[in-house]
């Protein structure tokens, strides 16, 4: 009786929470995944489309761009970006981590101006980017032709071969204090005794990163990989405030395709499959998340 | 334990509270006085003079109040969404070539029976109701109309030994090349936005110059749909206006940017770094204010040639799900009428208006040449959206400009990508 009572509770207890994730994300899951199947536009009711069977997936994977898009997608946007991240995210975590900011007492001051970048809005900061690059008037090139370095302004937004980089260079800028200060707390949490220790049986500091530093950060790391994997990976906003996907589609992405064509093409159903597609590739990584987040905990 | 259970309790009822109020449509005063509202999608700063007006009508119409919504940019798609569900504004501002898509799901009010009961004035004087009025029923009024024209700095030219505008696009190529050499490459002859972005101003330039030279993208051939242009004719508009960039005129900058008055554009006029450009009224009054030089505007090449041009603008609907057909349609009728247009800086779509007005002689450019320009209506109705030409045709010219493929290529890409549209 008393079981039968507190595993009501517990019902009752977790019903709004349960509600709550059915609605936001379960329904919508669904009715994506109805819409994929479905031609319909972003002008018509729900119930108004008409079933294509998998019409929509052979349309988006026909369309010639849409492996050089997808490539775009898995190597510029997320691999390079994220292994950036890390890169310079442990390397400046491990610099505000050192006792020699502690001893000239700006470690506090330095922290803080590594967060800024993530305080700016990214919409603020695409456009501060796009000022900083801008082809004739961009302070970098009135840098770099002030000081001889080139004769006249680089277009950097506008040629194939600085585009990819100057997307690459506002993502890590405006996401790396993210990485930064996930990684500070995983180094805050090695014990000092174990770099004493190493100290004492005479391990130099490179020896001691690599024996205790990055085995005690390897499941933050993990989880730090994962998550700016997934959050990178959908991002829409860094490609299409800086270049709409151009120079032609040099720089296009699954997420500005997706866009493009639910409304611009008023293709829904075509949009609702590339999300589907996006969201299939990204469950691969919630997986392999929640496995590493387990590992944890255990 | 009754703690826990008051928590659940206390829980769930705040739950079915919340969800209760997402689904509740809000209530107007019970006060007699009807409320509309209008949402228009011009930005703020372009509508001082519409806000008057509806101050005014506010002010003789104590009965009938509007409330003036600004939602930029254009989003019909948003529109639609709140008008499948049953609300959304009574009175939407749409770009003429939206109305099609609102009109086919009944989203608007079809307009002939208010239109039988309260006639407009001048209704046969109105501009572009090809675009508002489909299988003969009208599902929006046109309101504004505009096109790109001219926008140049005559002193800038006059250092060129350059007297008159070019009337038509080798002209201008030519001119624009002779500008740039005079300056030895200070300043560009012609600067245009040139992005790959679907909302680039160089589409309007690209179907200029295909219009003026008798070919178009798709066209319709009695509901049969097909491509209007060959790859030699699409290369050869590629070529033209790569030509800007391979012979210095035009800034390779430019290639980045998507809006007619970008800050580089309306830089590059202020301090006599670009000679001409092209954009709609709105954004020239508003580069006007910003820089100090004197502009003037002229037709663009070939645009005294009918259909040359587009004429563009804005609509106004009715959303089907209104409480207040008859008043929304008054309203409607006020903002067509002259005495808004008194106040609100546009061209009413109206050629009987568009006669009533002072025009500042600077924009003479966008007076003499609207006469002779036609809406998108060529595209209307095509199984491929304007948007999705628009995004096709910037992406591949932009290929070219940025040296991802050569102009035939890009060009047999844009048929290519039209045809698979067009066959569904």
């Amino acid at each position: 009786m008393t079981t039968r009572r507190t595993s009501l509770q517990a019902y009752l207890l977790s019903a709004p929470a349960l509600v709550i994730v059915a609605l936001l994300f379960l329904f919508p899951s669904i009715y994506n995944v109805i819409l994929s199947l479905q031609e319909i536009s972003p002008f018509q009711g729900p119930g108004d489309g008409e079933w294509t069977g998998l019409g929509n997936f052979e349309y988006v994977f026909g369309n010639p761009e849409f492996w050089s898009i997808a490539r775009n997608t898995v190597f510029w946007l997320t691999a390079l970006t994220v292994l950036l991240r890390i890169v310079f995210g442990l390397a400046l975590a491990v610099a505000l981590h050192s006792p020699v900011l502690r001893r000239w007492k700006v470690r506090g001051l330095a922290r803080t101006l590594v967060l800024i970048p993530w305080m700016v809005p990214q919409v603020v900061a695409i456009a501060s980017w796009r000022w900083l690059l801008d082809g004739s008037s961009g302070v970098l090139n009135q840098v770099l032709v002030g000081s001889g370095l080139t004769d006249s302004g680089v277009a950097f937004l506008a040629q194939t071969s600085t585009v990819w980089w100057s997307i690459v260079a506002i993502i890590v800028w405006r996401e790396l204090p993210f990485v930064v200060m996930v990684l500070l707390a995983g180094l805050q949490s090695i014990p000092d005794e174990q770099y004493e220790a190493a100290s004492l049986d005479g391990a130099g500091g490179i020896r001691a990163f690599r024996s205790i530093t990055l085995p005690n950060l390897r499941p933050v790391l993990t989880v730090v990989v994962l998550v700016t994997v997934i959050q990178t990976f959908n991002n829409f906003v860094y490609v299409w405030l800086t270049t709409g996907g151009g120079p032609g589609t040099y720089t296009a992405v699954l997420a500005t395709e997706l866009y493009s064509m639910a409304f611009f093409a008023n293709k829904l159903g075509a949009g609702a499959a590339i999300g589907l597609v996006m969201t299939m590739i990204m469950a691969v990584f919630a997986v392999l998340y929640m496995r590493a987040t387990r590992t944890e905990d255990q | 334990m009754k703690t826990s259970r008051f928590i659940a309790a206390a829980a769930v009822g705040a739950l079915a509270a919340t969800l209760a109020a997402c689904g509740g449509e809000g209530s107007e005063p019970d006060d007699g006085v009807v409320h509309l509202t209008f949402r228009q999608f011009d930005p703020a700063d372009q509508i001082q003079g519409l806000v008057e007006a509806v101050d005014a009508w506010n002010a003789d119409n104590p009965d009938i109040q509007i409330e003036l919504e600004t939602l930029t940019p254009n989003n019909p798609q948003q529109f639609a969404r709140e008008a499948n569900s049953g609300s959304g504004p009574d009175i939407a501002h749409l770009a003429l070539a939206d109305v099609a898509f609102l009109a086919e799901p009944n989203i608007l009010l079809p307009l002939e029976d208010l239109m039988a009961e309260q006639p407009l004035d001048d209704a046969d004087s109105l501009l572009a109701t090809e675009m508002t009025v489909l299988d003969e029923t009208t599902w929006a009024i046109p309101w504004t109309a505009d096109t790109m024209a001219m926008v140049y700095r005559d002193d800038v030219l006059a250092d060129a030994g350059v007297t008159e505008t070019p009337s038509d696009w080798p002209e201008l190529l030519d001119v624009a090349g002779r500008i740039t050499d005079a300056s030895g490459g200070e300043v560009s002859g012609f600067c245009f936005a040139a992005g790959a972005q679907q909302q680039a101003a160089q589409w309007f330039a690209i179907n200029y110059y295909m219009w003026n030279n008798d070919f178009q993208l798709i066209e319709n051939n009695g509901g049969d749909w097909s491509v209007g242009a060959t790859q030699d004719q699409l290369a050869g508009a590629i070529d033209y206006f790569n030509s800007y960039f391979t012979e210095g005129i035009t800034p390779t900058s430019m290639q980045a940017i998507t809006d007619y008055a970008d800050p580089s554009v309306a830089a590059g006029l202020g301090d006599g770094t670009c000679a001409m450009t092209f954009m709609p009224p709105a954004a020239f009054r508003a580069v006007q204010e910003q820089v100090d030089a004197e502009l003037l505007t002229a037709p663009m090449p070939g645009g005294l040639d009918d259909g040359s041009t587009h004429l563009g603008g804005r609509a106004l609907g009715i959303n089907a799900n209104t409480e207040h057909p008859d008043e929304a349609w008054q309203v409607v009728q006020y903002l067509l009428s002259a005495e808004t247009f008194e106040t609100y800086d546009q061209y009413p779509a109206s050629a009987s208006t568009l006669t009533q007005l002072d025009v500042d002689p600077a924009e003479q450019g966008f007076v003499d040449q609207l006469p002779h320009s036609v809406p998108f209506v060529r595209y209307i109705g095509a199984p491929i959206t304007i948007a999705s030409l628009q995004e096709l045709v910037n992406q591949q010219f932009s290929a070219v400009y940025s040296g991802q493929a050569d102009s035939a290529t890009a060009a047999q890409a844009i048929i290519d990508a039209i045809e698979r549209e067009l066959q569904g």
